[in-house]
């Protein structure tokens, strides 16, 4: 058993092991207990009551997943669309990363089907999909200081959306010259402010939240990923991530005020967060005033682990290795736990079919701990999380043994609870590995494609294929040593978002053809990515499908059946959704 | 309208030599050599053999599962993992080797730091980061041989977005090559490189091989990288012809290409006053994803990701950098 690990006496862990026989460490009935053995005080009579909860965004999988924390057993999965990437807790961005939730509304965005989600917290059943227009391809979305519109990016087209979370009204701005691909952004914790980083650029935009607009670019590093905001409000963290820096900027004065080299791949970071009385920062019970952080921790995929940066003299001050190629990264709302989300799990874990679990490892971030950096708990987990993001399990009320019959819970009339239909309108198998040239083949009148898969990219990269084909795209992974990071058991991905997210959405693991067929009745230029984490330069693994009208010009984002497209036919059924309308300003 | 109508036949045009191309490949599959042709005149094509490429796939994957298993020398393979400690190694031992674990912070008496903190040095600055931090020992240039474009900013998109196919050391023995047909060029074979002007190179890189009248497996890379980006490989593949498998860290570490500019030829500091360049743009241009008209142009320079000018590139050199 795991119970006779000399230092797991965290309470609650060590009730658990009691409970199912292990020979566990009694926690010390002293008074004068360590710090780093006190687990959240609950007054349930039962060790199994989590007092955090991670909500994931499960890429692949389309399901936002909740974990507890600390015991990172999976509660349940809620099934939201096709390739979710971010979660953002409605109330206000104010704090860290995790943001002050009021515990109303989860949203997620769908990079695959380009809308966003909204989870009710509550009944834990998705209520509303709100369609984004056409062209955009949503990457990641974050909450205005308000809390009443969440701003995307565009990472396919290069642009910028602010959504009014009621209406769905939806603003659109272009931000060239292309290539352009916005990826991830956060909100200035005073409201004016929009920070975006531009991977084919090198910079990071600053928008004006209202009105919304560009104001400027700041050049960072190569290729910047995560951009993050601390609680204070001063600075935004870059994560360079083909320079192997962080690039600090100065959000008063719009302009960067350190590079500080970090690690290999640097990717995401998170802080923690305090109140104004240095305590910790419990959302609904302390003010939002006023709150600092001391350390932000950075995920460093190509370095397999998490380097720690002090936030007041800006240095490197530790790193702490993780297993392996840590993606995004969370940190518990106590912040005693960091939680590396890896993308690899290369010998970890028993095999379960062709393709391999990621995992979370969740490390001791309490510097008095004797665990401190080591690895408390490592879970394998289904699909390809994205984001995730804690809250205290206190913000979600008890509505079981009848409670919801009080009111509170639920409104007047119908409250939907959503299913999305899965793989509508397309047939999808597996075959051994093809090695058919790459290419386009008419056979039987079906337009065969077939597309090699490495890291990191598509052969052939543009696709174009007349309104009203039968396609069957054949995706096979070529791939042997991925570039750069060298994994040797890559699969590779193969969606096209919008109106084809669900029928495309292939999983190819080495050595597998992965194949699906539709009808191609949607024009327009709608861009193709690996929805599975291949590699640092996985988000540039991309291509782009053109559906032609024969009566139109030549497809591109100016040309094509946007509206129609933003109908997503096949993904939900009428009044279901909320179509986002364009408007010029919010 | 006209301008579209154009546009739109030269589209189809390009599609129908696709197939060709298509065709072609598997027809010529079984023959060794082809010809291919620069400035008009027939050459070998420069590719590797199947049996070297073979080889070259099977090193790299060989690499790739030592890294699986922690064998691999690497700095940064697959760190190897310890079930007990959550730190450390997973080899066949299952003991502990002595002092690595226990980190105790302030009161164990230990330095807080954890063990991989302790195994890496702090890191270095400037551009030794990325060769550190990427096992890419690799030459840097203080010269170019394209004006206004820089080799060593060029080798690192190379190393990111190229070594698949092309291969660490541009032989065209990437992991993947063996599974290109038509296989991919040797992009150090000078006979053949070094004819081919750097508007041909450019324009193979932005639009891909279709641009040139060849394969498509070579993608277009116009919505991928700005053209300053683009200019800065075909810098770096200028600074490498004729280059052969080093025999020691210093001949690895200063190539000496063979390539002399050809007189007249387009770069990034004279293709603004070019007609061939501006006709090739406009086709290049009409043909990527990601244009949508409005803002969204392509082909603009952004100052970010430590790109320069051209004529900041030219005066750096003039300088020696």
């Amino acid at each position: 058993m795991h119970c006779n690990h000399k230092f797991l006496v965290v309470k609650l862990l060590s009730a658990v092991c009691l409970a199912i026989g292990g020979v566990g460490s009694v926690a010390s009935a002293d008074d004068r207990v360590p710090s780093w053995q006190n687990a959240e005080v609950d007054n349930k009579d039962t060790p199994l009551h989590d007092p955090m909860l991670l909500y994931n965004a499960g890429g692949l999988d389309g399901k936002v997943a909740v974990i507890g924390l600390p015991s990172m057993k999976t509660y349940r999965h809620i099934s939201v669309g096709v390739d979710l990437h971010e979660v953002v807790y409605g109330g206000s961005p104010a704090g860290n990363k995790n943001g002050t939730p009021d515990g109303k509304y989860l949203y997620v965005n769908d990079k695959g089907a380009n809308t966003i989600g909204e989870i009710n917290l509550q009944t834990g059943m998705l209520e509303r999909l709100i369609a984004l227009p056409f062209p955009f391809g949503v990457h990641h979305i974050a909450l205005s200081t308000d809390g009443k519109y969440l701003f995307g990016t565009g990472e396919y087209t290069g642009k910028m959306s602010k959504t009014e979370i009621s209406t769905g009204k939806t603003q659109i701005i272009d931000w060239g010259p292309a290539p352009s691909a916005p990826d991830y952004l956060d909100v200035g914790k005073k409201g004016k402010y929009v920070f975006a980083g531009n991977y084919y650029h090198s910079t990071v935009g600053v928008f004006s939240a209202n009105p919304f607009k560009f104001i400027k670019a700041i050049p960072v590093g190569k290729n910047p990923h995560g951009v993050d905001v601390i609680p204070e409000g001063t600075l935004a963290l870059v994560s360079d991530k083909l320079s192997a820096t962080m690039t600090v900027i100065d959000i008063e004065k719009l302009a960067v005020k350190k590079v500080l080299p970090t690690c290999a791949g640097p990717l995401h970071t998170v802080m923690d967060v305090y109140d104004k009385d240095g305590g910790t920062y419990e959302p609904g019970k302390d003010s939002p005033e006023g709150l600092t952080s001391k350390y932000a921790y950075e995920s460093c995929f190509v370095a397999d682990s998490n380097v720690k940066i002090d936030l007041k003299t800006l240095e490197v001050v530790d790193e702490i290795p993780t297993h392996y190629r840590t993606g995004h990264i969370a940190i518990s709302a106590d912040n005693k736990y960091v939680i590396a989300l890896n993308k690899f799990s290369t010998g970890l874990f028993s095999p379960t079919g062709v393709v391999y679990p990621v995992n979370f490892e969740m490390w001791d971030a309490r510097e008095d701990s004797p665990t401190y950096g080591k690895t408390l708990k490592i879970i394998p987990v289904d699909g390809e999380p994205h984001n995730a993001k804690t809250i205290y399990a206190y913000q979600i009320k008890d509505w079981t043994m009848g409670q919801a019959e009080k009111g509170g819970l639920l409104k007047a009339g119908l409250t939907p609870a959503i299913y999305p239909h899965h793989k509508s309108k397309s047939k999808r198998y597996f075959m051994p590995k093809s090695n058919e040239q790459p290419g386009v083949r008419v056979v039987d009148g079906v337009k065969e494609i077939h597309v090699k898969a490495f890291s990191y990219g598509y052969i052939p990269r543009q696709i174009r294929v007349n309104k009203g084909d039968k396609v069957r795209i054949f995706v096979t992974n070529i791939d042997k040593a991925a570039g750069i990071t060298k994994n040797p058991d890559v699969t590779m991905g193969f969606t096209i978002y919008g109106p084809y997210g669900l029928r495309t959405n292939l999983a190819a693991p080495r050595g597998v053809t992965a194949v699906t067929e539709f009808v191609a009745d949607i024009a327009g230029e709608y861009a193709i990515f690996c929805q599975h984490f291949c590699g640092p330069l996985h988000l540039e693994m991309r291509g782009s499908f053109f559906v032609d009208d024969p009566n139109e010009e030549a497809s591109n984002l100016a040309v094509g059946d946007y509206e129609e497209a933003q109908t997503l036919p096949g993904l939900v059924q009428e009044g279901e959704l909320t179509i986002a309308e364009r408007v010029k300003s919010l | 309208m006209m301008k579209n109508q154009y546009l739109k036949i030269c589209m189809i045009a390009m599609a129908t030599s696709l197939v060709v191309v298509w065709a072609g490949s598997s027809a010529f599959a079984a023959e060794k050599k082809k010809r291919c042709k620069a400035q008009g005149e027939k050459v070998e094509c420069p590719t590797l053999s199947d049996e070297a490429l073979e080889k070259a796939a099977k090193a790299y994957e060989r690499e790739a599962m030592d890294m699986a298993v922690g064998k691999s020398g690497s700095t940064y393979g697959v760190a190897p993992f310890d079930y007990l400690t959550g730190v450390g190694k997973r080899t066949d031992k299952t003991t502990l080797t002595k002092g690595e674990s226990g980190y105790g912070g302030h009161d164990g008496g230990g330095t807080g730091k954890t063990e991989l903190w302790d195994r890496v040095k702090a890191p270095a600055k400037g551009e030794a980061i990325y060769n550190q931090w990427t096992n890419n020992w690799s030459p840097t240039f203080t010269e170019t041989r394209v004006p206004g474009a820089d080799p060593n900013e060029g080798k690192q998109w190379y190393y990111g977005y190229c070594i698949a196919c092309h291969g660490w050391m541009l032989q065209g023995d990437g992991p993947v090559a063996i599974d290109l047909d038509p296989r991919p060029r040797t992009l150090v074979a000078g006979k053949y490189m070094n004819k081919k002007s750097n508007l041909e190179l450019f324009t193979s890189i932005k639009g891909g091989g279709e641009a040139i009248s060849l394969s498509s497996s070579m993608p277009s890379w116009g919505n991928y990288m700005q053209d300053q980006d683009i200019w800065n490989i075909v810098a770096w593949i200028r600074a490498m012809q004729d280059v052969k498998s080093p025999k020691d860290l210093d001949e690895y570490l200063n190539p000496k290409s063979t390539f002399k500019p050809i007189p007249g030829d387009v770069n990034p500091l004279n293709a603004a006053d070019s007609e061939d360049f501006a006709e090739a743009q406009e086709l290049m241009e009409a043909e990527l994803a990601g244009r949508g008209g409005g803002d969204l142009v392509g082909g603009k320079y952004v100052e970010g990701g430590l790109r320069k000018k051209p004529q900041d590139v030219a005066a750096k050199i003039k300088q020696g950098y």
